[in-house]
């Protein structure tokens, strides 16, 4: 009964981590850095949560992480061609339509992750769930 | 009835703990717990979203250390108060345990 009721309780948090990252990524535009910064301080508080929520927390940051240095390169591949020396290029739309694809894709798939957490469907996602079972451990 | 009128105030896999302790306890104790000072974690939360800028949410559970951090760092730029959001009534929860569990011993 206690553990059901645990679970009950790590399901939010572990939810919380994908909704939190979404909540960042509005707030900190365009700055790619915020939500990964709002993450990452998410996931150090809940260290010492159960595996289920740290599992979460993890992967949660894992594809922020991806996310955030393609965010990068197209912010700073942008502000050269705006304030610098560079100039618009086919190559330079090519990559901001990638980001474009990419970003939309983490946007719904944080968002269909975030609602089967809470109802306690497990979400892996392709290449990052591997990485977080590699580097999340059992104990705590 | 304690249990009943304080339920939102603890994390419900806490309760049937809490509930073995309390029925363990001697009655002088009990009047202790319940003037035991337990914060809202709604309020910490609505606390949190209008003036989590300002760490009045870490200072109304008693993280007054945190609060004069967020205070001066601006709630770490906003990155902090959005984490708080999410985070801030798990944390007066657990602060509650804390203040009750201070008499349980």
């Amino acid at each position: 009964m206690q553990d059901q009721v645990r679970e009950q309780d790590d399901r939010e948090k572990a939810a919380n981590a994908y909704v939190m990252s979404l909540v960042a990524l509005m707030a900190g535009l365009p700055l790619p850095i915020v939500n990964l910064l709002a993450t990452f301080i998410f996931f150090m508080s809940n260290r010492k949560s159960s595996y289920f929520v740290r599992w979460h927390c993890t992967q949660a940051l894992l594809s922020q992480f991806f996310v955030f240095i393609l965010n990068t390169i197209s912010f700073q591949w942008t502000f050269r061609i705006l304030f610098g020396d560079l100039e618009f290029s086919n190559e330079y739309f090519g990559y901001l339509c990638v980001v474009i694809i990419v970003n939309v894709a983490e946007i719904i798939g944080t968002l269909i992750s975030a609602v089967k957490v809470r109802k306690g469907i497990e979400s892996n996602w392709w290449l990052f769930s591997p990485l977080t079972n590699l580097l999340v451990r059992k104990e705590s | 009835m304690y249990i009943a009128t304080n339920a939102k105030f603890f994390e419900s896999h806490q309760i049937p703990f809490l509930r073995d302790r309390l029925l363990a306890l001697e009655d002088d104790k009990f009047i202790m717990i319940q003037s035991a000072n337990l914060k809202d974690p709604s309020t910490a939360l609505i606390i949190s979203i209008f003036g989590g800028s300002y760490g009045i949410d870490r200072f109304y559970i008693g993280d007054t250390g945190l609060g004069v951090a967020k205070l001066l760092t601006l709630g770490g730029c906003g990155i902090w108060t959005i984490v708080d959001w999410f985070t801030i009534q798990g944390n007066t929860k657990k602060k509650n345990i804390e203040n009750v569990q201070k008499f349980l011993v």
